[in-house]
């Protein structure tokens, strides 16, 4: 059941997510859609998100937003006191920029680059209320860098280790949702949030308006329709259906890219999703080791493989 | 007791991977109900593009842990390409041999013909080199009208030609050498009307096996089930009035369809696209034939690698995990004459309304069902039949194995 609407005010509204915004030419969404898409969003009862380009919205669009309760995510360059999430690209920026403070971080990053950038990730870890580490090169993932890539989860674990003995413990998406999680919670596009791009049709999320705006799903007038909805559902995803990293973003966009089909993640996204489990996992058992937490959650499983793929054709 | 002929079980069904040749998109005829819709003569597949995918599927060993290999030939018309062929075979041995390879000794090679060509010296040459190693079905639809109805020849103007006496020429020599030689035969909904003398007639030719199957596109009209059932009720009553069940086997009837399925023990994908592999004349691997280009009407193809790069395993993965509930509609998990009830992944790709292997498409439902009234019919009487005789019991003593051959 659709949830949440992700509206990109522009076509060079920040990326939040794996996917690139690959133009910079600015085109606002006309006026009318955007009336159009909150109205259909109160009587959906679907939560909106606004997605903002990197420059001030004329008068007339943000007196149009103030009319609906909302979550604004803006690029750093952009942000504000009320800003709800907030952007980074790359590491172009300094721990002590105005506004990281208590705020959801999104860094969008290359895996090499985040491996290279440890400490300003430990900076953040105490500053934010959330960080959420988006991998933008999931795809290029080799089995040689699990060792490396494993090696840095556990390192960042010690940091959140430390933070929960200093008395708080950050919200960290590759380490410690999996902790706090009793089932599935992946990305939902397409099954619980759509998008409403600039030119006014819907997508199953922004990567799949970025990468061909003929991929519609439905428009303000005729409403959404997602043929062979199912396949966004988890019950329709054999792989992950019975996968127990539930912190996984199970990226339906990185699905089709790399194995054709929605609801099939590729090997690199399982494999990389299942060592942030383990280093979860581990994170878990290191932190009751200093007294009681969270009592109500079972132990993380010790599991002996990396892709649920092998467990199915094994 | 006298026997019971059973529909022969394919070498090594199971265990063996099947690999594909695509060597030629060229064919004699233009067959109205082939799927292929992209034939030509241009591509045809050279000898180094074979060499390369022998040369990257031997040495590759691990990825086919399959315990022994089918390497089939297929077109378009594969005897047309018959001294390439003859060249890939015989590099396949030494290869095998060279590579100590685990196939060694342990292939097939299986051809699918129209039979036009299969006297000619070179194709007789290579049978009789071959021969041991060898599977190769002729299609013949069954009478003369029935054939040339839509096995015609290509390119002759508003004039249409039948294959039927071109083909049937050699039909003596091709059980002569394969005596337990079975033929395919495909009904499209102009057939219906000729399905029991077809079948009758391809006795009488002395074939002793007929593996017939509905095609799986949507071309099925109002009343057509019903023709189907009466066809099937007529072949039915003569097979067994003539007792031609102990001889002859017909895939129509088989004492396993028409039965529900558990969602949880009988899951599997029915298709085995994804664990097959075909490589076509620009060297492009695919998980069927059924998926490239030349087969497909409204997507693209699905490419999951080359002979250059290797396999892309990450497109095999929906393949490898596809399964009957995911890709069945409700109607399909809830059905309760739904056993035997088959589907071709390349159809249901090609008919889906997305770019998705995993919706099923129900284009021949009602055909089934009309096959399984037909097919309760046949065993109603012959258990009868049997009962009256006193072969029953040792019939159920006895029952034979059936294999459903879909593609």
């Amino acid at each position: 059941m659709l949830q949440y609407m992700i509206i990109l005010l522009d076509d060079t509204s920040t990326s939040f997510c794996h996917y690139d915004v690959n133009t910079a030419k600015k085109r606002l969404i006309n006026l009318d859609d955007l009336r159009a898409g909150i109205r259909m969003a109160m009587i959906e009862n679907l939560t909106i998100q606004f997605v903002y380009p990197d420059y001030d919205l004329p008068q007339e669009y943000r007196d149009v937003i103030r009319t609906i309760d909302h979550s604004d995510i803006k690029p750093l360059t952009n942000a504000t006191q009320e800003t709800d999430v907030m952007t980074l690209d790359g590491w172009s920026w300094h721990v002590e920029t105005q506004y990281l403070e208590s705020r959801i971080v999104v860094i969008r990053t290359s895996l090499h680059d985040l491996l290279a950038h440890g400490d300003e990730v430990a900076v953040l870890l105490s500053k934010a209320q959330r960080l959420n580490v988006v991998i933008t090169d999931v795809e290029r993932f080799s089995d040689d860098q699990q060792v490396i890539y494993n090696e840095w989860l556990g390192k960042m674990g010690q940091e959140v280790e430390r933070l929960y003995v200093n008395g708080t413990l950050p919200q960290f998406n590759l380490l410690t949702d999996r902790m706090i999680l009793m089932t599935m919670n992946n990305c939902g596009a397409g099954n619980s949030c759509i998008t409403l791009a600039p030119n006014g049709k819907f997508y199953i999320c922004p990567a799949f308006y970025y990468e061909n705006h003929e991929d519609s799903v439905g428009d303000l007038v005729n409403g959404i329709i997602i043929p062979n909805n199912q396949l966004y559902k988890l019950d329709n995803a054999p792989i992950c259906r019975n996968c127990d990293s539930w912190q996984c973003k199970r990226c339906v966009w990185l699905n089709r890219k790399m194995t054709l089909e929605v609801n099939t993640p590729s090997h690199e996204q399982c494999v990389m999703a299942h060592l942030e489990r383990n280093a979860s996992r581990d994170l878990l058992l290191n932190i009751r080791k200093h007294g009681a937490f969270l009592p109500e959650t079972p132990d993380i499983p010790k599991i002996d493989y990396l892709d649920p793929f092998d467990n199915i054709n094994n | 007791m006298y026997p019971i002929k059973q529909e022969s079980v394919e070498w090594q069904s199971g265990k063996a991977k099947n690999i594909t040749f695509i060597v030629t998109k060229d064919c004699q005829l233009a067959c109205k109900y082939c799927y292929l819709v992209g034939k030509n003569d241009k591509e045809r597949m050279s000898w180094g593009t074979a060499k390369e995918a022998i040369d990257y599927i031997l040495g590759h060993e691990t990825d086919f842990p399959e315990e022994s290999v089918v390497w089939e030939f297929i077109g378009g018309e594969p005897f047309l390409e018959i001294e390439l062929i003859d060249r890939i075979c015989d590099y396949l041995k030494v290869e095998m041999f060279r590579h100590g390879h685990h196939w060694f000794d342990s292939y097939r090679f299986s051809f699918s013909t129209n039979g036009i060509n299969y006297h000619s010296e070179k194709v007789q040459q290579f049978i009789e080199k071959n021969h041991t190693h060898l599977s190769i079905g002729i299609t013949i639809d069954g009478t003369h009208a029935k054939h040339d109805l839509n096995r015609i020849y290509k390119g002759n103007g508003p004039i249409e030609k039948g294959s039927y006496n071109d083909v049937v020429r050699n039909i003596p020599l091709w059980l002569e050498q394969f005596p337990g030689g079975g033929t395919k035969v495909t009904i499209s909904s102009p057939d219906i009307p000729y399905i029991c003398e077809s079948v009758l007639h391809l006795y009488s030719l002395g074939i002793h096996e007929v593996n017939i199957n509905c095609v799986f596109e949507d071309v099925w009209k109002d009343g057509d089930d019903r023709l189907y059932e009466n066809q099937l009720i007529q072949l039915a009553d003569a097979i067994i009035d003539g007792e031609y069940y102990k001889d002859y086997a017909c895939s129509f009837f088989s004492e396993i369809i028409g039965k529900p399925l558990d969602p949880k023990l009988h899951n599997e994908n029915w298709c085995g696209a994804g664990k097959m592999l075909a490589v076509d004349a620009s060297g492009n691997f695919y998980p069927c034939t059924r998926f490239a280009a030349y087969s497909l009407r409204e997507k693209h193809p699905i490419i999951i690698g080359n002979v250059y790069d290797g396999i892309d395993k990450n497109k095999l993965r929906p393949f490898l995990t596809l399964d009957r509930l995911t890709q069945s509609p409700r109607k399909c998990i809830e059905c309760e004459i739904a056993s035997g009830c088959a589907w071709c992944q390349g159809e249901n790709y090609d008919a889906a309304d997305t770019s998705t292997i995993y919706q099923r498409s129900t284009a021949i439902c009602l055909m089934h069902k009309a096959r399984v009234r037909a097919n309760n019919y046949y065993w109603n009487k012959l258990y009868r039949k049997l009962e009256l005789e006193g072969e029953r019991e040792q019939f159920e003593n006895n029952r034979p194995k059936l294999n459903d051959i879909i593609c």
